[in-house]
């Protein structure tokens, strides 16, 4: 796995490859535990926010780029998004119980 | 004046010719990606808004789809997601061939995740869901779920069409290592859409 300079180029995709794909087992196991909704709710949200950021990280070298490279995408992706999700959240709700009643 | 000039150009936010830093094509590149990021985000939302709005209860995932199968999907990507970036620094310190060879296998990991996709398709029309209805529950899951994958099966497929011209012209020698990075972050992209949708569609509980 070695290249000509004697280092490991390719060590860190197959690291991260092994991680997420440790997340992912422990993220389906989870689901077969009878915890309480919230809680595997926010474990597997936050399971998949740190396998968003290993990819964007690792896979797509944001770590390695300008740092306000990461800065535009990330908050230009996922703020735009909890905005959005946000404003029609409680949108939701309330039709649900329109429709209810 | 000049100092305070100085000090911005000098900050992350300095601009000059490289703003972030990237050739202009890494960056239109992610410029894209942003974009193309937030057509899946309002995708999403919409379902969340879909499923939480529903008074009829939303459908038991592990009952319709066979979860050990979708985490051979999800296998199939993130190891494929593995092959390209070793294809992208491949290329990038010049060895064309291993370049090549993971390219060869990223296409062909791409080609049976589109297989699966298609195989669970047709099982679950089989099964009676439709765009407007389902055997299971609201009748929501079936637009939520043909539109989600949907979408994301035709990026993985235009992934597809890319990385077969990166990989026909890289064997002819005409690709730039930029060429193959510029596909592999693409491909990464359709990976990371799959992280998303595995979790909020597949997994989350009702």
């Amino acid at each position: 796995m070695s290249d000509a300079h004697g280092q490991h180029p390719y060590r860190v995709y197959w690291i991260t490859w092994a991680l997420l794909l440790v997340i992912t087992l422990a993220m389906l196991a989870a689901e077969s535990f009878h915890l309480p909704r919230i809680f595997l709710v926010v474990f597997l949200v936050a399971f998949m926010m740190v396998k968003a950021v290993m990819i964007g990280g690792n896979f797509m070298h944001l770590r390695f780029e300008k740092s306000n490279l990461g800065i535009m995408v990330l908050c230009g992706i996922m703020l735009t998004s909890l905005i959005l999700f946000a404003y029609i959240a409680p949108e939701a709700k309330s039709v649900l119980e329109k429709t209810v009643r | 004046m000049t100092d305070a000039h100085a000090a911005v150009m000098e900050s992350h936010w300095g601009g000059g010719a490289q703003p972030f830093g990237a050739s202009w094509q890494k960056t239109m590149m992610w410029i894209f990606i942003v974009t193309d990021a937030l057509l899946f985000s309002g995708l999403l939302c919409g379902y969340g808004y879909l499923r939480m709005a529903s008074p009829v209860p939303w459908p038991e995932t592990t009952r319709v789809f066979s979860i050990p199968f979708i985490a051979l999907m999800t296998f199939i990507l993130i190891s494929s997601s593995a092959t390209m970036g070793t294809a992208v620094t491949a290329a990038r310190l010049g060895d064309g061939k291993k370049a090549l060879s993971n390219l060869c296998l990223t296409i062909f990991g791409g080609l049976c995740f589109l297989g699966c996709q298609a195989y669970e398709w047709s099982h679950i029309i089989h099964e009676g869901a439709r765009l407007t209805s389902n055997p299971w529950g609201a009748p929501q899951f079936g637009a939520s779920f043909f539109v989600l994958t949907g979408f994301h099966g035709s990026h993985v497929f235009s992934g597809l069409v890319i990385l077969s011209i990166t990989a026909i012209r890289s064997a002819l020698g005409k690709t730039p290592a930029q060429g193959v990075e510029m596909a592999g972050l693409y491909w990464h992209f359709v990976d990371l859409v799959w992280v998303f949708i595995f979790t909020l569609f597949y997994l989350l509980p009702s």
